[in-house]
């Protein structure tokens, strides 16, 4: 019976492997979590004093009872936004260079914009840690030797700012290698026949090359935007999350509520559906754009 | 001005740019590199460019047979991850790639929305099962988990792959008297050799760095060494060359194979989606 239920189909048994282990790991994790997210579990509790809240922890988020969760959800949307802008700016621009020109050494480039991507996270954090240090980091050494003041890269009011740009130094070369690609393999005879009929370098970037590069450039901001809503190892390392809470981006705070000191698993539960559901949101709406324009 | 002149000024000017670009990517590396050979006392002195080279961080590490724990514990968790979601993944790759059914688009969506699931939101009751099971801190939790990001990752990618080979070749094994699976087995995954490395190597790579698990989920016996180096910060001041020392042997060989597979990292970094 099995043998003529796959002649039907064929494609079952290559398929069915891996979608059963894909589903077992993520549906059956995700509604444990939805259930979790409405009990007041802690860690080292026992099962008897687990008691069912309803929608106690949600309630405690939205009535503004918890400001650090607020605070974590807009350090975390702002950061995605000014990663995204700053990552697809430069990454473009390098990109773009990067395919107008010929030279011998591009392999050494190539190899050079591969190293952020492939390096350790949480390694890359720790030496930016050290790079940035206000006593004896390097990059306070040269501002110095160029005659401008030393500057509290980790210090509550630059912390933001110094995990941005480790951010940026990581990825931007995520967005150039891409956009090389796209650039590169652009029709040359479009342009031609734009010059010819005498457009303007802006004209031509703004009429061509940006509608042809739309679906490229799309899956690229979902890509950017969905790894630095989610951003976890860069800060933890680089910042803990502090000083206070100016880089506590959500998935740090449910970490804190959640880790072995605070234990508060029912309430980061909670905070972790928030999570997912924003990340939801976002990329079915960026999704969903993509494929419109791609129709 | 002669358009010679002009040429040779914006070649001068696009020389400077690319310097300055390479030596803002590298830059952090180069100083780790440098950090780890140079003698405690010259770290806290940055401009100090002259200084006696040292391995003594490296066998500062070595000795400390407990950062080689935890290189084994990477090591085997990233292998037996990635040989289990070539497997499982290569051959849903080829159904996805062969075969045509009405709803196989929605499926590779929900393949590829796999991608974007925060690794902190499902962490959770992967902690709260893998305590009940009593498989908190042991490499297994940390290879399941790793199927969660591998195995749609092997799909996406060697989809592409599998749908580059010409239908005919397949014709040919069939007409020979091959079956569905044998056609796969003896001509296609022969066939797709070098994406099945280049995709082995991503799985690796991704596994080698993964810290949202490993850091919530381990703690002494199974460490991997992306969370070991927070052992440097302790209370007495960071070690910073011994860091730099585990950086530098931790990241060799994640450069080295990312280089190698040059070729698919556009295909490697957008899970199949752009073939560069």
């Amino acid at each position: 019976m099995l043998k003529r239920y796959w002649k039907k189909k064929p494609y079952l048994p290559y398929i069915a492997p891996a979608m059963t282990i894909m589903t077992v790991l993520t549906i059956f994790p995700t509604v444990f979590l939805y259930l979790i997210s409405v009990t007041n579990y802690q860690l080292g509790w026992d099962l008897s004093r687990v008691r069912f809240v309803g929608l106690e922890n949600y309630i405690r988020l939205f009535s503004g009872n918890d400001p650090d969760f607020w605070n974590a959800v807009y350090i975390s949307l702002f950061f995605m936004v000014v990663t995204t802008a700053i990552e697809m700016v430069f990454g473009f621009m390098i990109g773009k260079l990067l395919c107008d020109s010929e030279f011998k050494l591009k392999p050494l480039v190539f190899a050079i914009l591969i190293i952020p991507i492939v390096m350790t996270p949480s390694i890359a954090g720790n030496i930016w840690k050290l790079m940035l240090n206000s006593e004896y980091g390097i990059i306070n050494h040269f501002l110095g030797l160029a005659g401008l003041g030393k500057v509290a890269w980790l210090d509550a009011d630059m912390a933001f700012t110094s995990v941005v740009l480790a951010d940026v130094w990581q990825w931007t070369p995520f967005v150039a290698l891409i956009s090389y690609a796209g650039l590169c393999s652009l029709p040359t005879d479009q342009y031609e026949a734009a010059r010819i009929d005498g457009g303007n370098a802006f004209q031509l970037f703004r009429y061509i090359t940006l509608p042809s590069l739309r679906p490229l450039i799309f899956l690229t901001v979902i890509f950017r935007t969905m790894d630095s809503l989610k951003i976890y190892d860069m800060p933890f390392v680089l910042t803990q999350g502090g000083p206070g809470n100016s880089t506590e981006f959500l998935s740090l705070h449910i970490y804190r509520l959640a880790n072995a000191q605070n234990g508060l698993i029912g309430r980061a539960a909670a905070n972790a559906i928030i999570l997912m559901v924003i990340s939801t949101l976002i990329s079915k709406t960026l999704i969903h754009y993509q494929r419109r324009e791609n129709t | 001005m002669s358009k010679r002149q002009k040429q040779a000024i914006g070649g001068v000017a696009r020389g400077l740019v690319f310097t300055v670009v390479c030596l803002f990517f590298i830059a952090p590396y180069l100083w780790m590199v440098l950090i780890s050979l140079k003698p405690r006392v010259d770290i806290f002195e940055p401009g100090k460019w002259i200084f006696v080279p040292t391995l003594q961080n490296y066998s500062n590490i070595i000795k400390n047979a407990h950062i080689l724990d935890y290189f084994v514990n990477s090591m085997a968790v990233s292998v037996v991850s990635t040989a289990v979601s070539l497997a499982i993944g290569s051959l849903a790759a080829y159904g996805f790639a062969r075969y045509r059914w009405k709803r196989r688009e929605d499926m590779a969506f929900m393949v590829l929305s796999q991608r974007m699931l925060p690794a902190m939101a499902v962490v959770i009751p992967y902690f709260l099962m893998a305590m009940a099971a009593g498989l908190l801190d042991t490499r297994v939790i940390l290879i399941i988990c790793y199927l969660l990001f591998n195995i749609p990752f092997t799909i996406l990618m060697m989809r592409g792959f599998f749908e580059d080979i010409p239908m005919e070749i397949e014709d040919a094994g069939k007409i020979d008297g091959c079956s569905g699976f044998q056609v796969f087995k003896e001509l296609i995954l022969p066939l797709s050799l070098p994406g099945l490395t280049a995709t082995a190597i991503f799985c690796l790579i991704n596994s080698w760095n993964e810290f949202v698990f490993a850091n919530f989920l381990t703690s002494i016996r199974a460490k991997t060494v992306p969370t070991s180096v927070m052992l440097f910060l302790s209370v007495s001041g960071t070690k910073w060359g011994e860091m730099a020392a585990t950086g530098v042997l931790s990241s060799l060989p994640a450069i080295v194979f990312g280089i190698a597979v040059q070729k698919y990292m556009i295909r490697g970094l957008t899970f199949g989606a752009v073939k560069g």
